[in-house]
C-alpha cells in the first residue's frame, strides 16, 4: 500500500474507533438498564475502560500515520527561510467516501482531506484525549457509586442519585469521534455536520450534572450561542454553494478525471495561486456595471460568514459568553472540550479555510481576535473561580491565534493552537486535581496547597510558565509557549510595520502578554503559596491518585517540549510544509487598498525577531513581577487597588456586563416577540375566525327569524288558516236536514249533467 | 385487469374493506380483537407498500425512473370523463410508504383508547384509505373524493376521542379544511371546463393514461397501436372522435393530462377575472386550499387546537401524514398545472414559507403546553417545504441553472418525509407522558431522565431530529432547502438561515424543562413508570429511521429524485422557453457559465 491509501485509512480507522465505543456503550448499557433498572457499577467501569481503549488505539493509529507521513514526504525540518514551496504545492490526499445528496453536479458528500495539518491535528487531539480519558477514570471515580450532589437540594435535602460513570465516557467517545470528524472532513458541509455534533456533545458534557439547573442552562446557552455563529456560517456556506457549486476543499478524483475543489478553483495556477473570485461570484449588476473587483464583495462576505461559525465555536468576541459558563461541566471536559480541542476547532477551520479568506476578511478576523484577547484577559484578572480564570485565559489565547491568522501568521497561529492545547489541558487537569482535593473552585478558599500536592503544584507551574511564554530570548530556548507566542508577536510586529493605522494589532498582544502573566501567576500564588485560608479544606487536601498525576506529568513534558526541534518531530517544520498554497507570500487588499498582509517569512528577519522577543519577554516578566508583588510578597494590597479603581473593578467583575446586555437586547425581546406572536394567533387570527363564525351564526339567525318565520312559515300558516277558515264555512252546510241534502243531490246532479253536456258541445 | 390495478387498489381499499367487515361482524365488547385486527391490517398495508421496493410483490416500484409507474385507468363516470385512475411515481411512493408506516405505528399507539373502540377502529381504517387514495389518485375528481373521505373520519376522531375542547377543535379543523376544499373544487371546475383533450397528441394521451394500456393475459402491456385501436371503439373513444369531428372540446379531470395542458398548450392562459389569467386564479385557489393543510401562516391556527385536543395516535397521523397532503398537492397539482402563475407568484410562495418558518418558531418559543409547542414546530418545519418548492431559481441571478431549484425541491420532499418521522415521534413522546400524568404543562415536568431513562433517551434523540441535528433526518431536508435559497433570493436565504437559532432555542428549552432537572414538579409522580415494550416498539423504529435517513439520505432520495428532477427540469425549461427571465442574459453566456463554474474572470 502506498502512503496515499495507508494514511487516510489509518486516520479513518482512528476516527471510527471512538464511534464504535460510543455505540457499544450506548446500546449495551441502555439494554442492561432497561432489564435491570440500573447499570451495575462494574459494567460502568468496563464501559469507561472500553472508551479509554478506543481512544488509546486511535492515538496509536494517528501516530503511525504521522510517522508514515514523516517518512514519505518532504518536510523542511525546522525553520527555513520560508521560501515559497520549493517542492510545489503542499501534498494532500482527498476523496469522497459516499455522497449524502447528489443532484446533478451539486453534491453533499462525506469525504476526507488529509494533509500535514490533518495528520498533526489527529496526533494532537488523540494524544490529549487519551490523557484526559485516563485522568477521567480517576476524576470521575465518584460516579462509580451512589452520588450525593451537594449543589442540588430536593425537599430540603441533598440529592442522592446513582452514579453515571458510563454516560460520561459514552459522551466523551462521541465527542472524540465528532472532533476527529471535523479534522478529517474533506468538505465544508461535512465540517458543518461534525461542527454541530461536537456542539451537541459539548451540550451533553456541560450538562452532565443534569440535576443542576445551572448546568443545563449553561449547556443550552453554549448550544444556542454556537447556533448564532452557525447562522453566519450557513450564510457563508450558501454564498459559496451558490457561487462555486462545491464544498470540497481538495480536488476529488472521479474516474480518470479530477473534479476541482474550492481551493483550486479560487486559487488557480494561472493566477499564481492568488485569490480570485470565480464567475459564479459575479452578480449580473456587477458584470454590466463593469465593477472594479467583480465578485470580490461576495467572496469577502462568504469568508466572514464562515468565520462567524468559528467565532461561535472558538468563543470569540462577541460570542465568547458561553465558554466561562461551560465550566459547569466536569473538569476533564473543560480540559478536553473547552480548552484543547473543540474550541480550537474554530481556529482550525480558519486555518483550513485560509485560502478562501480575502485580506479584508482576514482583517476582520484579526480585529476580532485582538478585541477578544484583550477583553478576556481583563476579565481573568478579577475572576476568583479557578476554572473561570482558565476559561477566560482560553478565550484570550484563542484570540491570540485568531489574531495571528488574521495578520498572515498561518504557521504562528496553528503552532500556538498546538502548544496551547498541551499547556491548557495540563492547566485544567491540574485545576481539576486541586478541586478534587479541596472540593471547591474558589481561589480565596485555597492557599498553601503546594506542600500538600506537590506534583499538581509544580506541573501547574510548568503550565503557567508555558502559557506566559517563558524562555530565554538570548539563548533562544524556552517552553513551548515561548516559541509560539513569540512567533505571533513577531508577525504582529511585521504587520504593524507595513500597516501603520492598524498598530493596535501589535499593542494588544503585547499588553495581553502582561495581563496573561499577571493573572496566571495570581492564580498560582493564590492556590499554592502563602498560608492556607481555609484550614478545614487544607487539612483534607491530598495529592491525587496516580491515574490522575501520570497524565499531568506527560502533559507537563509536552508543555515544555512541544516547541522544540527534536529529530524528525518538529511541529513548525511540518506546519510550514502544510501552509495552504498561495498564502505564504502575503497579499494586498482590494477593497481596502492600504491593507497589506505580510508574508510570514518576513517575520523571521533577525531584526524583527530580536525586537519581538525582547518585548514578549519584557511583557511576561512585568506581569509575573506584578503578580508576585501583589500575591506572593504582598507588598501591595490587591483589595486596596481594587477599591481605588472601583468602576473598572466592577466592570471586570461583572464580565463587562455582556450577559446582562445580551439578556436585554436579545433574549428578552425574542421571548417577547414569541409571546406577541402567540397572542396574535390567539386573539387576532382566531379572533377573526371566531368573529366570522359569530357573523355566520348571526346571519343564520336573521334568516331563521325573518325569512323562515315571516315568509315561509307565513305562507304555510296562511294556507293552513285558509283551509281552516274554508272548512269552517263548509261545515255550515252540514245541517243534518234530509230535505236539504236531497236538494243538494239534485242540484249537484243537474250541475254535473250541464257541465258534461257543455264539454261535449265544446268539442 | 393488470397486476398493478389489483395491487394498488387493494393497497388503497384494504383498510376500508376491513372497516366494513368490522362494522358488520365485530361483536360488541371484542375491543382487544378489534384493535389487533386493525393493527394487522395496517401492518399488511405497510408490508405491501415496502414489498414494492424490496421485491416479492408482483408490482415493483422501479427506482431511478422519472415517469409515472403502474398507471391504469378504468372509466368511472364516462359522461364526465371521470376515471378511476391510479399510478405511482417518485413523488407519491415515499409518501405512500410514510402513510403506511405512520398508520401502523399510530394504530399500535391506539391501545390506551378504551372508548367506543369498534367505531374508532372503523374510522381509523377509513382514514387510512382516504390518505392512501389521495397520494395515488391521478384523476382530479377521484383525488377530491379521497380528500373528503379523509376529512370526515378525522372530524369524528378528534370530536369524539379528543380532549376537553374537542368539539371546538374538531369543528375548527373541519371548517378550515372544508373551506380549503371548496376553493379547490372551484379551481377543479375552472380547470375542467377549460380543458380540452383534443389538444393533446396521441402519445401524450397514452402517457397520461387517457388511453388506457391494459395488460394482456401474459402480464405484459398492450402495444400502443393495440391500445389505441381498443380505445377507439370504447365508449370514451367514440365520444372523443365525435367531439373531434364536431369540433367540440373534450373536458377531463385527468391530472396528468391537465399538467400537459398547463405546460404545453395555452388553454389556461386565457384571461379570467381582474386581468389575471385562468391559470393564475386556479393556482391561487389551489394554493390557498393546500396551504391550509400544510399549514402555513396565516391559515395555521386550526393546527395547534386540533393537535392539542386530538388523541395521541391521531396527532401522529395529523402531523405525520395529513400535513404532507398540502405539500403533495402543491408539487403534484399547483406547480405542474399552473406553471405560469407559479412563476409569477414564486416570491409569494417563498415568502409564505419563510414567514411560516419564523412565525412557527417564535410561537413555539412562547408555548407552555408541550403538545402546542410541538404543533407550532410543525408549522415552522413545514415552512421549509413550501420554501423549497418555491425557489424557482432556474433563471434568477447570474446563470441559467436549474440545479439549485432541484436541490430545493428535493430538499422539500425530503423534509416532508423527515418531518413525518420526527413529528410523529415527537407527538408520540408527548403522548407517552400524557398517558401517565394527564397533563402537558411544560413548567410542571422535570427530572424525567432519572425516572424514565430509556424513554428520555429516545425522546431526546427524536427531538434532536426535529432540531435538525446532523446525523438525523431533519438536518438533510433543512440544509438542502436553505442552501438552495441563496440563488433565488439572498434576503429570504438569510432569514431562513436564522431560524436555526430559534429552533435550537425552543427545543432545548423544552427538553430542559421536561427531561432535565432534579425533581418532577407536577402531579401523579407515582405514575411515571418506565416505557413499556409496546411504546418502545413504536418509538425505536422512528428513531432508527431518523438516523438512517440522516446518515444515508440517498436511501430515500434515490427513489424520489428522478421524478422530482424531471418535473423541475420540465418547468425550468418552460420558464426558459417562454422567456421568463428576471435578468436579461444572453443564452450563450449563461450556458457557458453553467457548464464552466471554474472559469476565472480576470480583474
Amino acid at each position: 500500500m502506498s502512503s496515499a491509501s495507508i494514511i487516510p485509512n489509518l486516520l479513518t480507522l482512528a476516527w471510527l474507533l471512538p464511534l464504535v465505543a460510543f455505540a457499544v456503550i450506548c446500546l449495551g448499557c441502555s439494554m442492561v438498564q432497561r432489564r435491570q433498572g440500573q447499570v451495575p457499577y462494574e459494567l460502568q467501569r468496563r464501559a469507561g475502560l472500553l472508551s479509554v481503549g478506543a481512544i488509546g488505539a486511535a492515538t496509536l493509529l494517528s501516530f503511525i500515520a504521522l510517522f508514515v507521513w514523516l517518512g514519505t514526504h518532504e518536510w523542511t525540518g525546522g525553520a527555513h527561510g520560508g521560501e515559497l514551496h520549493p517542492n510545489g504545492p503542499p501534498r494532500y490526499y482527498a476523496d469522497d467516501w459516499y455522497s449524502l445528496v447528489e443532484i446533478g453536479s451539486l453534491k453533499l458528500t462525506l469525504g476526507y482531506y488529509v494533509d500535514a495539518l490533518t495528520v498533526l491535528m489527529f496526533a494532537m487531539v488523540t494524544f490529549i484525549a487519551t490523557c484526559v480519558h485516563v485522568y477521567a477514570l480517576g476524576y470521575m471515580h465518584d460516579e462509580l457509586h451512589e452520588v450525593t450532589d451537594h449543589e442540588v437540594n430536593v425537599r430540603g435535602r441533598h440529592l442522592h442519585r446513582p452514579g453515571r460513570f458510563h454516560r460520561f465516557f459514552q459522551y466523551l467517545s462521541l465527542f472524540s469521534f465528532s472532533m476527529l470528524g471535523i479534522v478529517i472532513a474533506g468538505n465544508l458541509a461535512m465540517v458543518f455536520m461534525f461542527w454541530e455534533l461536537v456542539g451537541i456533545c459539548s451540550y451533553f458534557l456541560i450538562g452532565f450534572y443534569i440535576e443542576r439547573h445551572s448546568a443545563s442552562t449553561a449547556a443550552n446557552k453554549a448550544f444556542i450561542v454556537n447556533r448564532v455563529g452557525d447562522f453566519g456560517m450557513l450564510i457563508g456556506m450558501m454564498a459559496l454553494w451558490a457561487s462555486v457549486g462545491t464544498f470540497s476543499f481538495g480536488d476529488i478524483p472521479q474516474g480518470d478525471k479530477v473534479q476541482p475543489g474550492l481551493f483550486s478553483q479560487l486559487r488557480n495556477e494561472s493566477n499564481d495561486f492568488a485569490l480570485v473570485p470565480t464567475v459564479g461570484f459575479v452578480s449580473p449588476q456587477e458584470e454590466s456595471a463593469d465593477a472594479k473587483y467583480p465578485g470580490y464583495w461576495l467572496l469577502t462576505i462568504a469568508g466572514i460568514g464562515i468565520f462567524c461559525g468559528c467565532v461561535g465555536k472558538s468563543a470569540q468576541f462577541p460570542l465568547h459568553v458561553w465558554l466561562p459558563d461551560a465550566m459547569e461541566g466536569p473538569t476533564p471536559v473543560s480540559a478536553l472540550v473547552h480548552s484543547a480541542t473543540m474550541v480550537a476547532a474554530g481556529v482550525y477551520l480558519v486555518g483550513r479555510f485560509y485560502p478562501v479568506f480575502t485580506p479584508e476578511a482576514l482583517l476582520v478576523i484579526a480585529y476580532t481576535g485582538c478585541i477578544t484577547l484583550f477583553i478576556a484577559a481583563t476579565i481573568a484578572l478579577t475572576a476568583t473561580d479557578i476554572k473561570r480564570v482558565l476559561a477566560y485565559s482560553t478565550v484570550s489565547q484563542l484570540g491570540y491565534m485568531m489574531l495571528a491568522l488574521g495578520i498572515g501568521g498561518w504557521v504562528a497561529g496553528m503552532f500556538h493552537l498546538m502548544t496551547h492545547a498541551f499547556f491548557k489541558s495540563l492547566l485544567f487537569l491540574c485545576s481539576g486535581s486541586v478541586i478534587h482535593a479541596v472540593h471547591t473552585n474558589e481561589l480565596p478558599l485555597m492557599g498553601g496547597l503546594r506542600k500538600k500536592m506537590p506534583i499538581t503544584a509544580y506541573t501547574m507551574l510548568v503550565g503557567c510558565l508555558a502559557i506566559i511564554g517563558a524562555g530565554l530570548p538570548i539563548a533562544g530556548i524556552g517552553l513551548s509557549g515561548y516559541y509560539s507566542k513569540d512567533a505571533i508577536i513577531e508577525q504582529a510586529l511585521s504587520f504593524a510595520k507595513l500597516n501603520g493605522p492598524h498598530r493596535v494589532l501589535l499593542l494588544a498582544p503585547v499588553l495581553g502578554a502582561v495581563l496573561t502573566a499577571f493573572y496566571m501567576f495570581r492564580m498560582w500564588y493564590l492556590a499554592f503559596v502563602g498560608p492556607p485560608r481555609d484550614k478545614h479544606r487544607y487539612d483534607h487536601a491530598h495529592e491525587s491518585p496516580r491515574v490522575m498525576t501520570v497524565p499531568l506529568l506527560v502533559l507537563a513534558f509536552m508543555a515544555i517540549a512541544a516547541g522544540w526541534n527534536v529529530g524528525p518531530l518538529c511541529i513548525t517544520g511540518l506546519l510550514e510544509s502544510a501552509q495552504p498554497i498561495g498564502t505564504a507570500v502575503g497579499a494586498k487588499g482590494s477593497l481596502a487598498a492600504a491593507l497589506t498582509i505580510p508574508a510570514e517569512s518576513l517575520s523571521h528577519a533577525p531584526a524583527i525577531k530580536q525586537q519581538a522577543g525582547l518585548w514578549a519577554f519584557g511583557a511576561a516578566a512585568l506581569g509575573v513581577l506584578l503578580a508576585t508583588v501583589f500575591y506572593c510578597w504582598k507588598v501591595m494590597n490587591s483589595s486596596e487597588v481594587a477599591s481605588t479603581f472601583r468602576p473598572i473593578h466592577r466592570l471586570l467583575l461583572s464580565k463587562w456586563w455582556f450577559d446582562e446586555l445580551y439578556d436585554w437586547v436579545f433574549v428578552k425581546p425574542t421571548l417577547a416577540i414569541g409571546l406577541g406572536i402567540a397572542w396574535v394567533d390567539r386573539r387576532m387570527i382566531d379572533g377573526l375566525i371566531h368573529f366570522l363564525a359569530r357573523c355566520a351564526k348571526w346571519g343564520a339567525g336573521i334568516v331563521g327569524s325573518i325569512f323562515d318565520v315571516r315568509v315561509i312559515d307565513g305562507a304555510v300558516d296562511g294556507l293552513a288558516a285558509l283551509t281552516w277558515g274554508g272548512a269552517g264555512e263548509l261545515r255550515k252546510i252540514q245541517t243534518g236536514r234530509l230535505r236539504q241534502y236531497v236538494m243538494f243531490i239534485v242540484l249537484g246532479f243537474l250541475a254535473l249533467t250541464f257541465a258534461a253536456l257543455g264539454v261535449a258541445f265544446a268539442r | 385487469m393488470s397486476h398493478a390495478s389489483i395491487y394498488l387498489s387493494v393497497l388503497v381499499f384494504l383498510p376500508a374493506v376491513v372497516a366494513l367487515l368490522l362494522a358488520l361482524f365485530c361483536p360488541k365488547g371484542a375491543d382487544e380483537a378489534c384493535k389487533q385486527f386493525s393493527l394487522v391490517t395496517t401492518l399488511i398495508v405497510l408490508v405491501m407498500s415496502l414489498l414494492m421496493i424490496f421485491g416479492g410483490a408482483p408490482v415493483q416500484f422501479a427506482a431511478g425512473t422519472a415517469e409515472m409507474q403502474h398507471l391504469f385507468a378504468w372509466d368511472w363516470i364516462p359522461s364526465f370523463g371521470i376515471q378511476y385512475l391510479l399510478g405511482i411515481d417518485g413523488v407519491s411512493y415515499p409518501l405512500v410508504a410514510l402513510t403506511a408506516l405512520v398508520s401502523a405505528l399510530a394504530m399500535a399507539a391506539s391501545w390506551p383508547i378504551t372508548k367506543h373502540v369498534k367505531a374508532y377502529c372503523i374510522l381509523f381504517l377509513l382514514l387510512e384509505t382516504g390518505m392512501l387514495g389521495v397520494f395515488l389518485a391521478l384523476d382530479f375528481f377521484l383525488f377530491y373524493v379521497f380528500w373528503e373521505v379523509m376529512l370526515l373520519p378525522m372530524y369524528f376522531l378528534i370530536g369524539i376521542w379528543g380532549g376537553p375542547r374537542k368539539e371546538y377543535a374538531a369543528i375548527k379543523f373541519f371548517l378550515y379544511t372544508l373551506f380549503g376544499s371548496v376553493l379547490m373544487l372551484i379551481a377543479v371546475l375552472i380547470l375542467y371546463f377549460n380543458s380540452d383533450l383534443t389538444k393533446l397528441s396521441e402519445d401524450k394521451l397514452l402517457t397520461t393514461g387517457v388511453i388506457p394500456r391494459l395488460a394482456l393475459e401474459d402480464g405484459t402491456l398492450a402495444s400502443e397501436a393495440l391500445a389505441i385501436a381498443d380505445w377507439k371503439v370504447s365508449p370514451a373513444g367514440t365520444r372523443f372522435i365525435e367531439a373531434v369531428e364536431a369540433n367540440r372540446p373534450v373536458h377531463t379531470f385527468n391530472i396528468l393530462a391537465l399538467q400537459q395542458m398547463g405546460q404545453t398548450t395555452d388553454l389556461f392562459t386565457a384571461e379570467g377575472w381582474l386581468g389575471k389569467s385562468l391559470s393564475w386564479w386556479a393556482f391561487v385557489l389551489l394554493f390557498v386550499g393546500f396551504i391550509i393543510k400544510v399549514p402555513s401562516v396565516p391559515l395555521h391556527t386550526w393546527l395547534p387546537d386540533a393537535h392539542v385536543e386530538a388523541p395521541t395516535p391521531i396527532s401522529m397521523i395529523l402531523a405525520g401524514v395529513l400535513l404532507k397532503m398540502g405539500g403533495y398537492g402543491i408539487i403534484r397539482i399547483c406547480y405542474p398545472i399552473c406553471p405560469d402563475a407559479a412563476f409569477e407568484l414564486a416570491y409569494v410562495v417563498c415568502g409564505i414559507g419563510v414567514v411560516s418558518m419564523v412565525w412557527g418558531a417564535f410561537a413555539a418559543l412562547a408555548q407552555s403546553d408541550f403538545k402546542r409547542m410541538v404543533a407550532y414546530s410543525s408549522v415552522s418545519h413545514m415552512g421549509y417545504v413550501v420554501l423549497g418548492f418555491g425557489v424557482w431559481s432556474a433563471v434568477a441571478e447570474n446563470f441559467y441553472n436549474s440545479e439549485y431549484w432541484k436541490f430545493g425541491m428535493n430538499g422539500a420532499m425530503f423534509q416532508m418525509i423527515a418531518h413525518g418521522i420526527s413529528s410523529a415521534g415527537m407527538f408520540f413522546m408527548v403522548g407517552v407522558l400524557y398517558d401517565r400524568v394527564h397533563h402537558r404543562d411544560l413548567n410542571r415536568f422535570g427530572g424525567l431522565f432519572a425516572k424514565m431513562p430509556t424513554y428520555s433517551g429516545l425522546a431526546i434523540g427524536i427531538f434532536f431530529a426535529g432540531l435538525g441535528l446532523p446525523g438525523l433526518c431533519g438536518f438533510i431536508g433543512e440544509v438542502m432547502v436553505v442552501l438552495s435559497v441563496w440563488s433565488f433570493s439572498k434576503a429570504l436565504a438569510v432569514i431562513s438561515a436564522a431560524v436555526v437559532i430559534l429552533t435550537a432555542g425552543y427545543i432545548l428549552w423544552a427538553l430542559q424543562r421536561v427531561y432535565l432537572g432534579a425533581e418532577y414538579k407536577g402531579p401523579h409522580e407515582e405514575a411515571l413508570t418506565p416505557i413499556t415494550s409496546r411504546e418502545l416498539w413504536i418509538a425505536a423504529p422512528l428513531l432508527a429511521l431518523a438516523i438512517l435517513f440522516g446518515v444515508y439520505p440517498r436511501a430515500l432520495l434515490d427513489y424520489m429524485q428522478p421524478s422530482v428532477n424531471a418535473q423541475v427540469e420540465a418547468l425550468a425549461k418552460l420558464s426558459k422557453d417562454r422567456g421568463y427571465t428576471h435578468l436579461a442574459l444572453s443564452e450563450e453566456v449563461a450556458g457557458e457559465a453553467a457548464t464552466n463554474h471554474a472559469k476565472i474572470v480576470g480583474r
